[in-house]
């Protein structure tokens, strides 16, 4: 095949492009699965129209002779291949002589009748009943003088396919080839698959059966899995939200009798525990009262300090300042600090209540649970 | 003992390192003019004095000041060489104040543009370079500005000021090149050069001197510089002053004078899809792959103006002048936590229904119906909410029949709507500043009852 200018790929697309025979499995040539893309192009098919021809003087593989003999533009290339003698393999004896039960035998220059482009072709050309040209002039001497040796696999070219690879390559493409249309030999094999099983299962077998066999699929199976992965995250994600055990202080909590916090103070030392000030002043409407202040920064929630020289609380963020009283007044804080419910328990310490909050722009710090009223 | 002594042996030995370092640099630049042969056609009666010894001289004197550094062993505090009292004062009076400080950036800036053809020069660039190099190697002498300067937290943006520094200048000398030869009808410099390099060996190895240098500078830097841990995190405790990541210090100062939803969340989101939405706005075909400066006038100085005054001058801010309470120091002034800055800030609701009416703030009833409650609160910033609406709703057409007029016409309503509407926005923080520092004003729209302020 040395000076041959295209590969068996090429010549077998052109000979199909040209559009004899709704050919399907192109399974004759040496890599079956690499042919199916050339056959679509039939722009390239069309441009090397004459290269099979000139390669038919030296036939030596069973593309060159199928090439050869299909794409004959006259009688004198069909008589060059033909004392050859050469039969280029057993796809082409089976395709010749099945083919001429059913060939009209005439027209040996037509195109059109010239172009089976495999065994695959061939048998379903010839299964369907409606084979157009057979391989007319060349296909039949060859076919005759290749009768005695007809069992042999060991055509000349040693990179031929066995006998057996062709025979299931014709049976595979034989069917779909029918009246699949050109050019897309294999592809539509793989998808049906599962169809087809899952068919198969359910006359068969029971619906268990049928069920191991629908999730054993990969795909079905890799899905199967990712969704179990998922579910079981998704558990543990839900078990996450209810720890065995809290480890945040209760809400409400005692924080010692009023004397502890003596007027005009703020008290810091619940601060680093509990996050909140304790605040003792007469400052908000004049009256002595005990309060509560969350220690949340109301522009962006970090935690000011109380500046005692000041006589204010301040933020190390973005320097938003309160007064004692908690309203705002330097700074960007868009409204005061919120109040968090206290109020005098039955043993007379104060209790501070987390679970509420008392803001001061909706008039809740009059709620008198925001506060304790200093006698 | 001094706790906090401005001058040990150790920082003088190290400026000492630190002076040689500027004296190797210049003595590149000495033989790099020797070599251009330069010369003064006469100076103090001497006839064609080579440039070069001007440059010779500086480089010894740097020598022998890091001499004079590296060889000290006396007492630290009788070392002279330090910055004069006066000269820091006044440094922090200016920088530590807002108002100062965004004047003498926004200086700066407008001195960039208007003086490019000067500083871009290489001599004069020199000169800065050396300028900036000194000041930082003199103000290492004060013990405050070594603490914030040298926390290991500052270094890097200490280093990426020079980048920004020469990217800038690279930008301007290519662009002032570029427009003197478009003026002139020369080629320009990108069409005198082929662009096109191999990827191998010359990209390849490019790259891979590159990593090995990066590598082991970094290797260097860790081992020579720790990461600056802090204590474990406590939710009830927030270090003072709390900074955010060197990168987000613009955005911080922004919270400084936004509602967080409007600085954390309006305006970043601005930000971006303003930078991807440049090349739909921009109509100038021209300074397609080459520098220009004259040909993108417009684009040049907006872009700049929002990178450098208002980004990268509020890194610079927030890195090395907001101390504890976040408020503003020098860069010589103690962080003093109980520093006292009057920022009594007013709604503008206040100020006009109190100050300049004299009536109480009209206040929502709280047993009142939802909607006669926001009925109140509207009547209590109406007028928040007509400048807020004018602003972004009038000043557009305004601007497209006075100074944006050729912009408009070329551009069409959408891309024009656009564009003034991106270019309001970034105007709206210096002029939110602007407010603040005037009127001391917090907010135009206050309403924290449903958390939303402008």
């Amino acid at each position: 095949m040395a000076d041959k200018k295209l590969t068996t790929e090429e010549i077998l697309a052109l000979a199909r492009s040209q559009g004899a025979f709704g050919s399907g499995g192109g399974d004759a040539a040496p890599e079956p699965e690499a042919d199916a893309p050339p056959v679509e192009e039939t722009p390239l098919a069309a441009e090397s129209a004459e290269a099979p021809a000139q390669s038919a003087a030296k036939p030596s593989s069973t593309a060159d002779i199928l090439a050869a003999a299909r794409t004959q533009a006259g009688g004198d290339d069909t008589e060059k291949a033909t004392p050859a003698a050469k039969p280029g393999s057993t796809a082409d004896i089976l395709a010749a002589a099945r083919a001429e039960g059913t060939s009209g035998g005439a027209a040996p220059k037509k195109p059109a009748a010239a172009k089976p482009a495999s065994t695959a072709d061939i048998l379903a050309a010839a299964r369907a009943g409606k084979a157009g040209g057979g391989g007319a002039a060349a296909a039949k001497p060859q076919a005759v003088k290749a009768s005695p040796r007809k069992a042999a696999s060991a055509t000349p070219a040693g990179e031929r396919p066995s006998v057996a690879e062709m025979i299931k390559a014709a049976r595979e493409g034989g069917p779909a080839g029918a009246d699949a249309p050109p050019a897309k030999p294999k592809l539509p094999t793989r998808p049906p698959l599962p169809v087809k099983k899952k068919g198969e299962a359910s006359t068969r077998r029971s619906f268990f059966a049928d069920t191991i066999v629908f999730v054993t699929e990969p795909f079905m199976a890799a899905w199967l899995a990712m969704g179990a992965i998922a579910a079981i995250w998704g558990l543990a994600t839900a078990r996450f939200m209810m720890p065995n055990m809290i480890v945040e202080p209760p809400t409400k909590f005692k924080i010692g009798p009023e004397s502890d916090y003596p007027p005009g103070t703020v008290s810091t030392k619940w601060k680093a525990e509990r996050g909140i000030w304790v605040v003792n002043t007469d400052q908000y409407d004049g009256k002595g009262m005990i309060y509560a202040l969350a220690s949340v920064c109301t522009h962006l929630g970090c935690t000011p300090n109380w500046l005692e020289g000041e006589q204010k609380f301040k933020c190390p963020c973005h320097g938003s300042g309160f007064y004692i009283t908690g309203i705002n007044f330097e700074g960007p804080a868009p409204r005061p600090l919120e109040r968090v419910g206290l109020k005098l328990a039955d043993d007379g310490s104060l209790e501070v209540d987390k679970s509420v909050k008392f803001q001061e722009e909706l008039g809740q710090w009059q709620d008198p649970a925001s506060f304790v009223e200093m006698a | 003992m001094e706790s906090h002594p401005d001058l040990t042996v150790s920082v003088i030995r190290g400026l000492g390192w630190f002076y040689l370092i500027v004296a190797v640099m210049n003595a590149f630049w000495t033989y790099r003019v020797f070599r251009s042969g330069a010369h003064y056609n006469s100076i103090a009666g001497f006839k064609d004095v080579p440039k070069a010894a001007t440059w010779g001289l500086y480089t010894v004197v740097l020598a022998m000041l890091s001499f004079a550094h590296v060889i000290v062993d006396s007492t630290p505090a009788d070392f002279l060489f330090r910055l004069p009292v006066g000269f820091k004062n006044l440094v922090d009076v200016v920088i530590a104040n807002p108002i100062s400080y965004f004047a003498v950036s926004m200086v700066i800036f407008v001195a960039m543009i208007l003086l490019r053809r000067v500083w871009t020069r290489p001599t004069v660039a020199w000169v800065l370079l050396n300028i900036a190099m000194l000041f930082l190697g003199v103000s290492m002498t004060d013990y405050d500005f070594r603490q914030i300067v040298g926390k290991p937290d500052n270094v890097p943006i200490v280093g990426m000021l020079f980048l920004v520094g020469f990217f800038t200048w690279l930008y301007f000398y290519k662009s002032v090149e570029n427009d003197r030869r478009i003026a002139a009808g020369e080629p320009k410099i990108e069409d005198e050069q082929s662009e096109q390099v191999l990827v191998w060996p010359d990209l390849v190895y490019t790259e891979m001197i590159c990593m090995l240098l990066l590598t082991a500078f970094l290797i260097a830097w860790g081992i020579a510089l720790q990461a600056p841990l802090e204590e474990p995190a406590s939710a009830v405790k927030t270090p003072n002053p709390s900074k955010a990541p060197w990168y987000f210090l613009g955005l911080q100062e922004m919270l400084v004078y936004y509602d967080p939803w409007m600085a954390g969340v309006v305006l970043p989101s601005v930000i971006l899809v303003g930078l991807m939405a440049i090349p739909y706005i921009d109509f100038n075909p021209k300074g397609n792959g080459y520098y220009t400066f004259e040909e993108r006038k417009f684009s040049v100085i907006t872009f700049l103006f929002g990178f450098l005054p208002l980004w990268v001058g509020m890194i610079v801010l927030g890195t090395f002048i907001r101390g504890p309470n976040w408020n503003m120091f020098g860069l010589y002034e103690y962080w003093d936590v109980h520093k006292l800055e009057v920022l009594n800030n007013v709604d503008l609701s206040q100020l006009f229904w109190v100050d300049w009416l004299g009536k109480p703030l009209p206040r929502p009833d709280a047993n009142a119906s939802a909607l006669s409650q926001a009925g109140t609160i509207f009547l209590r910033e109406w007028l928040g909410f007509a400048l807020v609406l004018a602003y972004l709703f009038i000043l557009p057409p305004l601007m497209a029949v006075t100074v944006f007029r050729s912009f408009f016409v070329k551009m069409g309503f959408l891309r024009f709507m656009v564009l003034a509407n991106l270019i309001l926005l970034m105007g709206a923080l210096p002029l939110k500043m602007a407010l603040r520092w005037a009127f001391t004003l917090k907010y135009i729209v206050s309403i924290p009852e449903w958390f939303f302020n402008i």
